[in-house]
């Protein structure tokens, strides 16, 4: 069951000329993780926007063509520090902040804050100061904090540039999980590396427009690298000179190999 | 001081500003400033302005008072200038009473305190957050300020020396400082939403702060006061 779709979406910015989005048209079904990248500027961020539902009503602009939602969304965006509420003493604080927003029985946000905190690894931390985290450690307690919301569509956009590479790896588990769960995952990243073994589809925007949709294999395309999205591996492996088509991961480049 | 309800903190640090105009000049000004002055000392100001740039000169049970008077003294030069002695020492006490009363209240309250204690009242969650956010606005701007200023020192820029040098990192801070907060307004919009924080919605309320009788009292005693006063000084 599709749980965002988005038909011919265009996407203009308060004040300026040339469209954001062009033409989007995309669909993420309810267990599916699909993986955005493209270079800087590509419109990544502004889609994720689009599908929660931000851009424009908060943003401004102009959006044209449909965008429906079946679920409730939550969105991570790649700047912790300005997602935190500071309107808490602790981390259990934090994370509760938006399902009491919400509305929720306090059991109930109690039940989500706790589950969130496990699953982010941050009961050790549950009675922290938030102001005295790390950034890595901030990132993970606002993922907590959209997760105890429990949305049914989840938007990440970067969520493991604060993150070391263990951090990294839990939270790229942490969406394989979620989707297993049926939460529908949409991600924008520039880690290419993770996004064969975190993704189901790839979509490659370029000038705000979709230039390809396919498999993770998408990332070891001709294209793709020579646009400077391919993984390390595909990328290794054509500046050797080697033929294709290229492995995407190092368990495909040994298959090859042999 | 802390644990007071916030209203009742937000009653004391609106009522003594009023008296302090109200009550005749300088002896109840005076009063009032001393009262505010004394409050500065109480235990429990938030690190927000307190761990942020203080001075190791100055003991941390002193620094609330010390921000209230470094920001109450060039109101004071200023009265000086325009004024004579005892205009200055008039209007100075009800400047000072009003500056301390509101560097004790952004000390003494805790914005997730106020915020739940107006929602329990039945106040709109993002009015509540709004009026919160105003006040951790100055604990915020002083960090950022003091990042900024040291990012400008790495550059080689120097607060010290003459007017001119003096003003241009006046001008190297206030600038960043300036588009930085504004930008981040954009940002934290989006991100307030992204928590729920929306217009008519109707948030849980998980600790609400206890509001004894005692305190609902002196409210009103303080707030009745005003008018009071007032009124004494009228007839």
């Amino acid at each position: 069951m599709k749980s965002l779709t988005l038909e011919h979406a265009s996407f203009w910015y308060p004040a300026t000329e040339a469209p954001a989005l062009r033409d989007v048209s995309l669909e993420v079904a309810q267990g599916e993780i699909v993986a955005l990248v493209g270079a800087l500027g590509a419109g990544a961020s502004t889609l994720l926007l689009v599908a929660a539902d931000l851009a424009p009503r908060v943003t401004g602009g102009r959006l044209t063509g449909a965008v429906a939602r079946r679920d409730r969304s939550g969105i991570v965006l790649p700047t912790p520090w300005t997602q935190a509420s500071g309107m808490a003493f602790t981390v259990w604080d934090e994370v509760a902040f938006g399902p009491a927003n919400l509305g929720w029985p306090a059991h109930e946000i109690a039940r989500q804050v706790d589950r969130a905190l496990e699953q982010l690894e941050l009961v050790p931390l549950a009675s922290r100061d938030p102001a005295t985290l790390s950034g890595g450690e901030l990132q993970r307690v606002i993922i907590a904090a959209i997760l105890a919301m429990d949305p049914g569509l989840l938007l990440f956009d970067e969520p493991a540039t604060e993150l070391d590479a263990a951090g990294a790896q839990m939270v790229w588990r942490l969406m394989r999980r979620l989707a297993g769960e049926g939460k529908a995952i949409l991600l924008a990243t520039s880690a290419l590396d993770a996004v064969p073994d975190v993704a189901d589809r790839v979509v490659w925007l370029e000038d705000g427009a979709v230039r390809a949709v396919g498999a993770p294999d998408l990332l070891a395309d001709v294209a793709v690298c020579e646009a400077g999205l391919g993984t390390s591996v595909a990328t290794v492996w054509r500046a050797s000179g080697l033929p294709g088509p290229y492995p995407p991961t190092v368990a495909h480049a040994v298959r090859r190999w042999r | 001081m802390t644990r007071l309800h916030p209203f009742t903190l937000l009653t004391i640090a609106g009522a003594l500003p009023a008296l302090a105009w109200v009550l005749p000049a300088p002896a109840g000004a005076a009063a009032t400033a001393a009262v505010a002055l004394v409050l500065t000392l109480t235990p429990g100001a938030s690190p927000g302005l307190t761990g942020i740039g203080s001075s190791p000169g100055w003991r941390p049970g002193l620094v609330v008072l010390r921000a209230a008077l470094l920001t109450a003294a060039p109101f004071w030069v200023f009265l000086l200038l325009l004024h004579d002695v005892p205009t200055t020492i008039a209007i100075g006490l009800r400047i000072t009473t009003m500056v301390a009363s509101f560097v004790w209240l952004v000390a003494a309250l805790e914005p997730a305190r106020l915020v739940e204690a107006m929602v329990a009242a039945g106040w709109s969650a993002s009015v509540a957050y709004l009026f919160a956010a105003t006040l951790t606005a100055v604990p915020m701007l002083k960090a950022r300020a003091q990042r900024i200023a040291e990012a400008q020192r790495c550059r080689g820029l120097s607060p010290r020396g003459g007017i001119a040098s003096r003003l241009r990192a006046l001008r190297a801070l206030a600038l960043p400082l300036v588009l930085s907060a504004l930008h981040e307004v954009d940002e934290r919009a989006l991100a307030l939403e992204t928590r729920g924080l929306r217009p008519g919605i109707r948030r849980t309320t998980l600790a609400p702060p206890h509001d004894p009788v005692v305190e609902r009292a002196a409210r009103w005693v303080l707030l009745l006061a005003c008018p009071a006063a007032l009124v004494w000084r009228l007839l």
